[in-house]
C-alpha cells in the first residue's frame, strides 16, 4: 500500500473543486492527503482509484451500518477516483444543501436499485439499524408499519421519492444526522 | 393520515409480493404492480429528471447533449429558464458531469444580453464572498473541536448540552458588554480622567435627612478571615465597588458637549439584556418549535425520523456504535411499549377513569404540599439568616458565620436535591405513559428549582419592605436595616451564585472522580459494581446551568458585574464538565436525541427568563429606590427616570408618547391583535382540511393506477397467451 506521487494539488484545481462541490479548502486538502496515503504507489492522484473495501475501511466508514450502499452509490465501475471521494465527502459535508442529501439518502437506502423504497429495503435498513439477528417478527412488523403509515402517501406500501422527500423535509433530526465531517485529518 | 383506508395492501402481505395471476380479481387491491411499470410512468420519469437536473429530454441516454444542441432546444424556452440561479453544488451529478454543465453554462452566458450577465456575475461574487466570511466566521466559533470531538464520542445528546453551555458563555459576555457600554465606561472614563468629563450630583431635595444615612460598618480590628468571608459574600470591602448598586451614587457625567444621564443608562441596560436575551432565545428556538408544529399531529414522535435519520454518520468509534445500536433497538421497543400503553389506557373503563383522576388529584395535592413546605423552608431561613446578619456579626465564629451567611443558598440546594427523589417516586403511582412521566417530572424539577429563586426574592421583598415599628412611611421601605437594599440583594443574588460555582466543583471533585476510582479499582465489591460508574444525566446538568443564569438575569441589575463572573464561572463550568464526561462517564444507553434536547434546554431557558423577569418588575416599578445609595435616589421609584425623562421630550413627541400608551390606543389594539390571530387559525384550519381531503384524493388516484395496470396487465397476457390469432 505505498503512496501515490506526491503531487501538490495545482491552485487551479482546488479552486475549482471549491466551486464544484460544498468542501471547504482545508476540507479537500485532508481528503487529498488521506487519499495520497491510500493510492497504488506510481499514479497520479487524478488517475488512481481505490477499491471499494478500502474506502469501506476509512475510520469515516467503518462501523457505519450502511458503508456497502454508501460505496455502492458514489463510486463508478466499483472503483473510486479521487473526484468520487470529493463528490461522496462534499454531500456527507455540513454545508451540503438538504436537496442533495435527500436525493442521496434515498439512493443509499433504495437497496434493490428499483427506483423505491419498498418493503424489502425498510426490511434490510431496519435490521441493518438493529444490528441484531434475532430482532423479534412484532418489532420488525411494527415498525415497518409505521414508518409506512406516516410518509407512504399513496398507499401502495412503497416510498417514491416524492414522499421520501416529504418525510425527510419533516425529520428535524436528518441534516444533523446525515453529516461525515472526519475524513483522516 | 387515512389509515382506514381500505385494504391497505402491503399490510397483510408483507413479504410475499410476487404477483400470483390467481389471486387477481377486479376488486383485489392486493395487487402490487411491477415495478418497471412504475417507472415507464410520466410522473416517475418528470420526478427523475427534476433530481438530476440533466439537460436532456431524453432520460435513458442520460448524457449532455451537445452545446449547439441544447441552445437550439432551449432558445424558445428562454435561455434563462436553463441557467437557473441553483448553484452547480447542488446537482446530484459526480464531478466531472458537473464541470460539462458549467462549461455549458458559460458558453450560454454569451448569449445572454450584457445586463444579465452582469447581474450573474455580481449575484456569483456575492454568494461567494458570503461563504467565505461564513467560513471565516466558523473558526471563530468557541470550542469547536471540542464539541466536535464529544459529538463523535458520546453522541448529539451531550453535544447539544455543550453547544447550549457554549450559548449561554456568550450571551453573558454580550450582557456584560451592554452593562459595561452603557453604565460603566462613561464612570471609569471619568474616574481615570481620559476624558475631560466631571460627575454631577445632585443634592437631596424635600427628603428627610434620615433616608439618606448609609453607615458604612468599620470595626475597629479587622480579622483574617474576614477578609475571606467579605470574598464570599460580598460584604465588607466588596460592598463599596463597584460589584454592587450602591457604588453608581451618580446622576450624570457631564461631558463637554452634553450630559449623560447616568440614571436613565441603568434602567435602559437593565431593560436591553432582557430583551435581548428574550429575542435571541426565541430566534434560537423558532426552528426546533416549528419542527414541533409541524409533526404534532396523531403522532408525537415519527418513526420516519427514527429509521431513516436514526444512524449518526458521525459516529467513528465502535465502541459508540455498538451504543448507538442497543440505544436505537431500545428506543424502538419503548416507542412501540409506549403505543401500547396508549392504546390500554384509551380502553379504559369510566370506573377505572375516575379512580385514576382521584388518585392523581391526590398525588398532585401531595406534589403541591412539598412544594409549599420547600418554600416556607427557604422563607424561614432567609428571615433568619437576614435577622442575624445584622447583629454583631463579627463577633461570632468563622464557620457560624458563614452558616448564616449562606443559610437560604445551603436551604434551596438541599431542597433542590431532596424533591426531585420524591417527584420521581410519586409519579409512579400516576400512571401515565412513560414518556410523559418523565417530562413531567422534568417539568416539575424545572419549576421547584426556578420557583425557590423567586421565593428568596419575595421574601427578601417583603422584609425590606415591612417595618416592625411603622418607620416605613419616612422613606417607603425599611431604612434602618436596609438603607441600601439594592446592594443587600445583590449581595444575596451574590451568594447565591458563588455557593452554586462551589457546589458544582465539590461534586465533580468529591463525587464524580472517587465514584470512578472506586468502580476501577475495586472490582472485587458487587456492590460497587452495581452502583456502576456515572452516566451523564443531562436534565440536571442543565437545570443546574439554567438555574446559575436565572441568578444572574435578577443579580445584573442590582450587581453590574455579575455577568462578568457568570462569564467567567460558565466557563470554568465548560472545562470541568468536559473533564468529567470524559473520565468518569460511560455513555448512557439511553440517549436523548438532538432535536428534542434543543427544544427542551431553551423552553426551560425561556421559563428561566420569565421567573427571573417577575421580581425585577416588581422591584423596578413598586419598592422605592433607596436613597442613601445608587442612581436612583431623587426619584420614587426606579421605573420614575422614564417619565421624567418623556417629560423633557418637545411636546409633539410627548403627547404622540401619551397617546401611545393611554387605553385609549391600548384596547382597540389589543382588539385588531386578536382579530389577526382568529384570522391566522381560522386559516390554518382551512388548509389543514385541505390537506387532510388531497391526502385522501392521493390515496384513491393511487387504488386507481394500480387498477388500471392490473388490466393491462391482464390485457397484455391475453395478448400474449394468443400468438397465433389473427
Amino acid at each position: 500500500m505505498g503512496q501515490c506521487l506526491r503531487y501538490q494539488m495545482q491552485w487551479e484545481d482546488l479552486e475549482e473543486y471549491q466551486a464544484l462541490t460544498f468542501l471547504t479548502r482545508n476540507e479537500i486538502l485532508c481528503i487529498h492527503d488521506t487519499f495520497l496515503k491510500l493510492c497504488p504507489s506510481g499514479k497520479h492522484y487524478k488517475e488512481a482509484t481505490l477499491t471499494m473495501d478500502q474506502v469501506s475501511s476509512l475510520p469515516a466508514l467503518r462501523v457505519n451500518p450502511f458503508r456497502d450502499r454508501i460505496c455502492r452509490v458514489f463510486s463508478h465501475d466499483n472503483v473510486f477516483s479521487f473526484e468520487d471521494v470529493l463528490g461522496m465527502a462534499s454531500v456527507f459535508s455540513e454545508q451540503a444543501c438538504p436537496s442533495l442529501k435527500i436525493e442521496y439518502a434515498f439512493r443509499i437506502y433504495d437497496f434493490n436499485e428499483n427506483g423505491f423504497i419498498d418493503e424489502e429495503d425498510l426490511e434490510e435498513i431496519v435490521l441493518r439499524l438493529l444490528k441484531s439477528d434475532d430482532a423479534s417478527e412484532d418489532l420488525l412488523m411494527d415498525v415497518m408499519h409505521h414508518v409506512l403509515s406516516e410518509s407512504d402517501l399513496d398507499n401502495d406500501s412503497m416510498l417514491s421519492f416524492s414522499e421520501f422527500e416529504h418525510a425527510m423535509a419533516k425529520s428535524p433530526d436528518f441534516m444533523n444526522s446525515f453529516r461525515i465531517h472526519f475524513w483522516g485529518c | 393520515m387515512s389509515e382506514g383506508s381500505a385494504g391497505d395492501p402491503g399490510h397483510g402481505s408483507s413479504r410475499q409480493r410476487a404477483v400470483h395471476p390467481e389471486n387477481l380479481s377486479l376488486g383485489s387491491s392486493c395487487f402490487s404492480p411491477p415495478v418497471n411499470f412504475l417507472q415507464e410512468l410520466p410522473s416517475y420519469r418528470s420526478v427523475a429528471r427534476r433530481r438530476t437536473n440533466i439537460l436532456s429530454r431524453d432520460k435513458q441516454s442520460g448524457t449532455l447533449l451537445k452545446p449547439t444542441d441544447s441552445f437550439s432546444c432551449q432558445l424558445d424556452g428562454g435561455i434563462t429558464e436553463n441557467l437557473n440561479s441553483q448553484s452547480i453544488r447542488k446537482y446530484a451529478l459526480n464531478i466531472s458531469e458537473k464541470r460539462r454543465l458549467r462549461d455549458i453554462q458559460e458558453t450560454q452566458m454569451k448569449y445572454l444580453s450584457e445586463w444579465d450577465q452582469w447581474k450573474r456575475y455580481s449575484s456569483k461574487s456575492w454568494k461567494r464572498f458570503l461563504e467565505k466570511a461564513r467560513e471565516m466566521t466558523t473558526h471563530l466559533e468557541l470550542w469547536r473541536k471540542d464539541i466536535r470531538s464529544i459529538e463523535g464520542k458520546f453522541g448529539t445528546g451531550i453535544q447539544s448540552y455543550f453547544s447550549f453551555l457554549r450559548f449561554l458563555v456568550v450571551l453573558n459576555l454580550v450582557i456584560f458588554l451592554i452593562i459595561f457600554m452603557l453604565v460603566l465606561l462613561p464612570i471609569l472614563l471619568t474616574k481615570y480622567k481620559i476624558t475631560n468629563s466631571t460627575f454631577v450630583l445632585i443634592p437631596f431635595k424635600d427628603m428627610d435627612i434620615q433616608c439618606t444615612l448609609y453607615p458604612i460598618s468599620s470595626s475597629g480590628l479587622i480579622y483574617f478571615y474576614s477578609y475571606i468571608i467579605d470574598l464570599l459574600s460580598g460584604t465588607g470591602f466588596l460592598e463599596e465597588t463597584s460589584l454592587f448598586y450602591g457604588h453608581y451614587t451618580i446622576d450624570g457625567v457631564k461631558f463637554q458637549s452634553f450630559t449623560y444621564d447616568l440614571p436613565l443608562a441603568y434602567l435602559i441596560s437593565t431593560i436591553a439584556y432582557l430583551a435581548l436575551s428574550l429575542l435571541w432565545i426565541v430566534k434560537r428556538s423558532v426552528e426546533g418549535f416549528k419542527i414541533n408544529l409541524i409533526r404534532s399531529e396523531e403522532h408525537f414522535q415519527s418513526y420516519c425520523n427514527k429509521i431513516f435519520a436514526g444512524w449518526d454518520f458521525c459516529i467513528t468509534n465502535r465502541s459508540m456504535a455498538e451504543l448507538k445500536h442497543s440505544s436505537l433497538r431500545y428506543e424502538l421497543r419503548a416507542d412501540l411499549e409506549e403505543e401500547r400503553i396508549r392504546q390500554k389506557i384509551a380502553e379504559r373503563t369510566s370506573e377505572e377513569t375516575i379512580r385514576i383522576y382521584t388518585l392523581r388529584l391526590f398525588l398532585n395535592c401531595i406534589v403541591l404540599a412539598v412544594l409549599a413546605a420547600c418554600f416556607y423552608a427557604i422563607y424561614l431561613a432567609t428571615a433568619f439568616s437576614q435577622e442575624h446578619m445584622k447583629k454583631e456579626i463579627d463577633k461570632m465564629v468563622f464557620g457560624e458565620n458563614l452558616l448564616i451567611l449562606y443559610l437560604p443558598s445551603i436551604v434551596i440546594t438541599l431542597a433542590n436535591f431532596i424533591t426531585p427523589i420524591i417527584f420521581a417516586k410519586i409519579i409512579h403511582y400516576e400512571d401515565y405513559s412513560p414518556g410523559f412521566e418523565i417530562r413531567l417530572t422534568i417539568l416539575r424539577c424545572v419549576f421547584m428549582r426556578l420557583a425557590t429563586i423567586c421565593v428568596l426574592v419575595f421574601t427578601l421583598g417583603s422584609k425590606i419592605t415591612s417595618c416592625g415599628d411603622s418607620t416605613c412611611e419616612l422613606c417607603g421601605y425599611n431604612q434602618k436595616l436596609y438603607p441600601c437594599w439594592e446592594t443587600q440583594v445583590g449581595q444575596e443574588m451574590y451568594k447565591l451564585m458563588i455557593f452554586d460555582f462551589i457546589i458544582i466543583l465539590a461534586v465533580t471533585l468529591f463525587v464524580d472522580f472517587p465514584r470512578k476510582l472506586l468502580v476501577t479499582y475495586c472490582a472485587s465489591s458487587k456492590l460497587i459494581q452495581c452502583w456502576g460508574q456515572q452516566e451523564f444525566a443531562i436534565p440536571d446538568n442543565v437545570l443546574g446551568i439554567v438555574y446559575g443564569q436565572t441568578i444572574c438575569w435578577i443579580g445584573a441589575f442590582f450587581s453590574p458585574l455579575l455577568p462578568a463572573i457568570a462569564t467567567l464561572k460558565f466557563v470554568i463550568i465548560f472545562y470541568v464538565k468536559e473533564l468529567s464526561l470524559l473520565y468518569t462517564c460511560r455513555p448512557s444507553p439511553r440517549q436523548f436525541r438532538a432535536s428534542n434536547s434543543n427544544f427542551f434546554f431553551l423552553l426551560v431557558l425561556l421559563i428561566g427568563l420569565c421567573l427571573a423577569i417577575i421580581p425585577l418588575t416588581i422591584s423596578m416599578a413598586r419598592i422605592p429606590s433607596s436613597k442613601a445609595c445608587g442612581p436612583f435616589t431623587n426619584f420614587n421609584t426606579t421605573w420614575e427616570v422614564i417619565p421624567q425623562t418623556v417629560s423633557t421630550f418637545p411636546s409633539s413627541l410627548q403627547t404622540l408618547i401619551h397617546a401611545v400608551t393611554s387605553e385609549a390606543f391600548a384596547v382597540p389594539f389589543f382588539m385588531i391583535i386578536c382579530l389577526v390571530m382568529f384570522y391566522f387559525i381560522a386559516l390554518a384550519g382551512a388548509h389543514k382540511q385541505v390537506v387532510v381531503q388531497l391526502r385522501e384524493q392521493l390515496s384513491l388516484e393511487s387504488r386507481d393506477k394500480r387498477y388500471l395496470i392490473q388490466k393491462l396487465t391482464e390485457a397484455q397476457r391475453e395478448v400474449r397467451s394468443q400468438p397465433a390469432s389473427a
